[in-house]
Parts: C-alpha cells; structure tokens; sequence
C-alpha cells in the first residue's frame, strides 16, 4: 500500500485549442466576469446592463455546455466531461441565472458590476467542483467558490450584519478547508495518486490503513461545512440572515449543489471500498455510519431550533441544516438509487431556496425587515408573493403535489431499501419523525402571511422594471417547483440516466 | 540527507519560533519570529532535496511576503493588540481542544504499519529539479496551474471590494 508519490512528467499533452474547447463553459464565463467588472468601473451605476451582459453570458455557457462531447477526461480526472457533469453544469448555471434578477432588483445594491463579478467567478468554481473527479483540481474549485462567497457575504459595507456574516463565514470556511487540504494530502501521502477512481482501486486491493481514516474523516469535515451539516452549521444562521439577500440565496443554492455532487463522487467512487455499514444492528466502520449520524444529528437539530426562530431568514437557515441532514441520506444508501435521490432532492431544494429568498427579498424591500411580522398581511398587500411563497414552503415541507414531496420520496424509499433487511429503517424513521415536526414551522410563515394582522405599514415600494424581473423570476420558480411535482420523471429520469 | 542533528535543530527553531507567532504580543516580533520560521522550514526542505521549494520559501515567504507584511503592520500601527487581555478560558479550551486533536492522530498513525519503519532513502534528485517542476507544471498540470490564476484574480478583486471605504 505504501507508494511513494512522485508523478513523472507523462505524455498527458493536450492542445491547449482543445482544452480551451473542452473548458468553454468555464472559459466563457471567467470573460463575461470580467466585461462584467469593466461594465462596473465605467462608472455608469445602473444596475440592469450588468445584468443583462452577465445573464446573456450564462445563457451561452449553457448552449456551449449542451454541445459538449458526450465523454472526454483531461489530466487523469481533473476534467472530466460525462453526461452526469454537464447536467449539473446545467444545473449550477441555471441556479446562478435565477440568482442574477435577485441582484439586479436588490435596491442597496451598490456596485452591481463587481457584484455581479463575484457570483460569476463563483460560478466558476461551481463548475469546476462538479467538472471534476481529482481531488487537487477539486480543492482548487472549492478555493475559487469560497473566496468569492466570503466576498459576497460581506458586500453590503452599510451594515454591520453582513460584515459579521463574511467574517463568520470566513473563518469557518478557511479553518474547513484546512482540514479538507490536510485530509486530502492524507488521502494522497497513502495512495499515491489524487484521481478519484485510481484512489478507489488502490483501496480496493488491501485493507483500509488507519490513517487512510483520518484522511476520510478530515476531508468530510469539508464538505460537511459546505452543506452546513450539523455540527458544522454554525455559519449558515448568521449567514442567512446577515449577508446581502443574494448572496445568501447563492450559498444556499449554488455552493450546496456542487458540494453534493462532489461529496456524492468522493465517497461513492474514491471512497468506495471504505463503505462501511450504517445499518443499526451491523454497523461497520467506514464513512457511511459518519454521513449517518451527521444527517440524524441535522435532521433532529435543525428542525428543532427552527421551531424557536422569529426571523424568516434565520428560520430557513435551521431547515437548510435539515434539510442537508435528509440529502446525506440518499449518499449512506449509496448505490445509483441513493445518489440519483440525493441529486434530485439537492436540485429541487435548490430551486425552492432560491425562490424563498426572492420572496423575502421582496419584504425585506418593503417593509425593512425579515421577522415574522413583517410577513404579516403579506396575502393582502401583494397575493402574488404569497401565493408563490407558499408554494415554497408547502414544497420544503414536502406535501404532494409539489416538487419537495418526490424528492424526499425517492431519498426515503432509496435509504429504505439499502443497506439489506431494512438497516437504515432507523434514519428514514429519524427522517420522517423531522418532516412532521418541520411542518409546523412552514405552517407558521403562511400564519403569519395569511392570518396575522397587518402591523407594519407598507414603507416603498420598489421602482417598476425591478419590481417586475424579481417577480418573474419568483413565477418561474414557484412554476418549477409545481411542475417538478406533477412531472418529477422529467428530471429524475435525467439524473438516473446520467449517473453512471 | 542531513544529519538528524541537523533535523531536529531546525525542527525545533521552526516549533519554537512558530509558537512565539502567536505568545508575542508586539505584531512586529510576532512577523519577525514567522520569517525565522520560515527560515527553518527552508532547511527542512533542503534537507529533503526539494532545493526549488525550499529557494522559493525564502524567497517568496521570507523575502516578500513577509517584507509586506511588516509594512502594513507599521501603517496600521496596531496598538490596541498589545493592550488586548489573553482570555484564558477561552484560550485554554483552544489548547485542550488542539491536544485532543493531536491525540487521537498519535494513536491513529500509531496502529500504521509504516509509521514505524524507517524512513526510505529517497531517489536520487533529478539534477535538475526546476526543469521537472517546469515539465509537470506544463504537462500534467496545467488547468490547476491556469486556474490558480483564476484564484488569485478573485482575491485581488475581494480585497479590493472589501477594504474601500463608502460613504452612506
């Protein structure tokens, strides 16, 4: 087991044209950022041609991701182009299109250009993290999206609430990626190799070293931080409620999609002969018994300090730590069930949190704050917004119809089913007992949206064509949401047939 | 290879002074203590026949790094860190959460086979260890290389965002 690492200059050479034509998504939007930032130092303050460079840019990146080969590897895994990646190319870039309107019509926004910058380079990173099955190439994707969150959080200079958030974020963030770098080097100091695959065969062949574990442990650390797993969710309440709006719903959104479908490959493929069991009476050591007592402790924690939260922003951030506890469950059933769930759930959250915070943008703008009772009267001063946030709640709950109820659906049924004889019945039964206690907190937004008395008088409102783009993007979400839940196969079976 | 004599005067010149990064309460002792430091690391990367990290360390962190942070610990003029008060509560739980830490990766790394054998002589150096680094660099890993770019070009861009001042 022991190989001293030494890579050797290979004759790996590609030509650069066809790696530029390979990372064209990346390429592209790495330019767009920076027209975007040249946009924002002509001075001109108007916040809606940014926008519209940045949204035209990602909207040709999609196109160039669409007409990708079906398959290629550059690098030995570092770029690694298969239909499940450029799915989820997809996916980021469409997640980081519906975030762009949430900037354009947020009113304190000063410097859009630079702003708009930001989230793209951290689409980048996005985009490299699910481009790629190489742990070196993967940290670095996690460096790109980190620093340009950390940034994002803290860009709103005129409150003090958004520094504490980039602060906050920053230090948790950079103390979880020196343990995920120390785990990784770890992985590499016993393997010898940073492909994922080769780091999977490798294992295979001999038994597990101890300290292959602490390797596994530290690198998980990671990733649990990015997806706020408790105990590493210390972050996501200040978070959520201190950084600017679109910034929160990015970190919300974006960031937990491309953790997941990079946690999803480390352990299913590097990590897969250190399975280990997470079934109740035959527990084995190994990184899934980890993943399932992070997604207990998350499922049961998160939902219960959100019964207690006044503040909506703070309220979705508890449910985000439980939710990120049901997405684990779909990784411990492993398998291409269990990760096709996990894809599917982290999808649709994505799609909802994002519409969530559009709604609460929205508020925010209107009456000055994000507490319960600036929700209240919301039915009557716009039924359009709470129409649609309803939608979002009801989904994040999971009712049926809605698209929230198939995707925990699929990850109950997937954990149910693995793990032989009905092991991880513990979880799903953790699972399910969260799910009615989460009801209760959604239920309540809608009290408050529907029922309460109208306290606050409304203050502005905002200008016209701003009013109306956040609008429409809130109508195409809540419209996804819907349709995934009359149509869940319309991606579900996209995923299957992507996930090798 | 260097005697362990040799090993274990830098290690503990690396230890000593790494610690004195943080007991110093004066910041510019502190940043002088972490070019010592890294002085000492250098050494230990020679004496491992990695001469290009190890130049590189002191030039780029010893030498300039360094020299830009003593700058802006001067124009900052950082007085209040001096007066700070240790918590020591606070600190003590930091030590005795580091020393768990530290524990449980002795007794893991303990149970490893390899830990316990000597260490292998390594390969002869290449006798030109910059071309290798310049070869691997440009074959095999050229996208990180180029996106290290990408990183850096986010971060200049951050701090920039971050540290200008606004008026209400």
């Amino acid at each position: 087991m022991s190989v001293r690492p030494g890579p050797q200059p290979l004759n790996l050479f590609v030509s650069y044209l066809d790696l530029l034509k390979l990372a064209s998504p990346e390429a592209i939007i790495v330019l767009i950022a920076l027209a975007v930032l040249t946009i924002g130092l002509t001075g001109d303050r108007s916040r809606t041609f940014p926008g519209i460079v940045a949204v035209v840019g990602i909207v040709i990146a999609i196109w160039t991701t669409m007409r990708l080969p079906q398959h290629a590897n550059l690098f030995g895994g570092m770029l690694v182009i298969s239909p499940l990646n450029s799915l989820f190319k997809i996916v980021c870039l469409a997640l980081a299109l519906a975030t762009v309107p949430l900037a354009v019509s947020e009113k304190s926004m000063r410097n859009p250009g630079e702003y708009l910058a930001m989230l793209l380079l951290g689409t980048v990173g996005l985009l490299l993290l699910v481009g790629s099955e190489e742990l070196l190439m993967i940290f670095i994707g996690l460096e790109v999206l980190g620093l340009s969150l950390y940034v994002m959080a803290a860009f709103d200079k005129t409150d003090a609430r958004s520094a504490e958030a980039g602060l906050k974020y920053f230090l948790f963030g950079s103390t979880a990626s020196a343990f995920t770098l120390f785990g990784i080097s770890l992985v590499y100091g016993i393997s010898g190799t940073t492909a994922l695959n080769v780091i999977g065969l490798k294992l295979a062949m001999g038994s597990i070293p101890p300290l292959f574990a602490v390797g596994i442990v530290m690198t998980l650390i990671g990733f649990a931080f990015k997806i706020a797993a408790a105990p590493f969710h210390l972050w996501a309440p200040d978070v959520y409620q201190g950084a600017p709006i679109p910034s929160a719903a990015f970190i919300a959104s974006g960031s937990k999609v491309a953790a997941f479908v990079v946690l999803g490959k480390i352990v299913l493929v590097g990590f897969a002969p250190a399975h280990g069991n997470a079934a109740w009476h035959s527990m084995l050591p190994g990184w899934s018994p980890i993943l399932a007592a992070l997604a207990a402790l998350s499922i049961l924690l998160g939902n219960f300090v959100a019964l207690a939260q006044t503040n909506v922003r703070r309220l979705l951030a508890y449910s985000a730590v439980a939710h990120a506890g049901y997405t684990l469950l779909g990784l411990v059933a492993g398998g291409r069930e269990g990760f096709s769930a996990t894809l599917f759930y982290t999808t649709i959250y994505a799609l909802t949190l994002i519409g969530a915070f559009a709604v609460v943008g929205i508020v925010k703008r209107e009456t000055g704050g994000d507490d319960f009772q600036n929700f209240a009267g919301l039915a009557s001063r716009s039924p359009f917004s709470a129409a649609c946030m309803s939608v979002f709640m009801l989904s994040l709950a999971g009712l049926p119809p809605l698209a929230g109820f198939f995707g925990k659906f699929y990850l109950f049924s997937a954990a149910f089913r693995a793990g032989g004889n009905h092991g991880l019945l513990w979880l799903v039964v953790v699972a399910l007992f969260g799910s009615f206690v989460s009801l209760y907190y959604y239920l309540n937004v809608l009290k408050a949206i529907f029922v309460d008395k109208n306290a606050s008088e409304t203050r502005h409102s905002s200008p016209g064509t701003h009013r109306f783009v956040a609008n429409a993007t809130i109508a195409v979400l809540a419209a996804s949401v819907v349709l995934l839940g009359v149509l869940p196969d319309a991606l579900a079976e996209a995923i299957a047939k992507s996930v090798p | 290879m260097m005697s362990p004599f040799l090993f274990w005067i830098f290690a503990i010149l690396m230890l000593v002074f790494g610690a004195a990064v943080i007991i110093n309460r004066n910041p510019v002792a502190s940043a002088l203590s972490l070019v010592v430091s890294f002085f000492g690391l250098a050494a230990l990367f020679l004496s491992l026949d990695a001469y290009f990290i190890g130049v590189i360390q002191v030039l780029v962190y010893a030498g300039a790094i360094m020299v830009l942070f003593l700058f802006i610990i001067m124009l900052l003029d950082l007085r209040a860190e001096e007066l700070r008060k240790i918590n020591w509560i606070a600190s003590a739980g930091g030590i005795a959460v580091a020393l768990a830490l530290m524990f449980q990766i002795f007794s893991v790394v303990e149970k490893f086979p390899a830990a316990k054998q000597s260490f292998p002589p390594l390969a002869k150096p290449a006798p030109d260890d910059v071309r290798q680094i310049g070869l691997l660099l440009f074959n095999n890993y050229t996208l990180p290389f180029q996106i290290i770019g990408i990183v850096i070009l986010v971060a200049t861009v951050g701090v920039i965002i971050l540290s200008r001042r606004e008026t209400r």
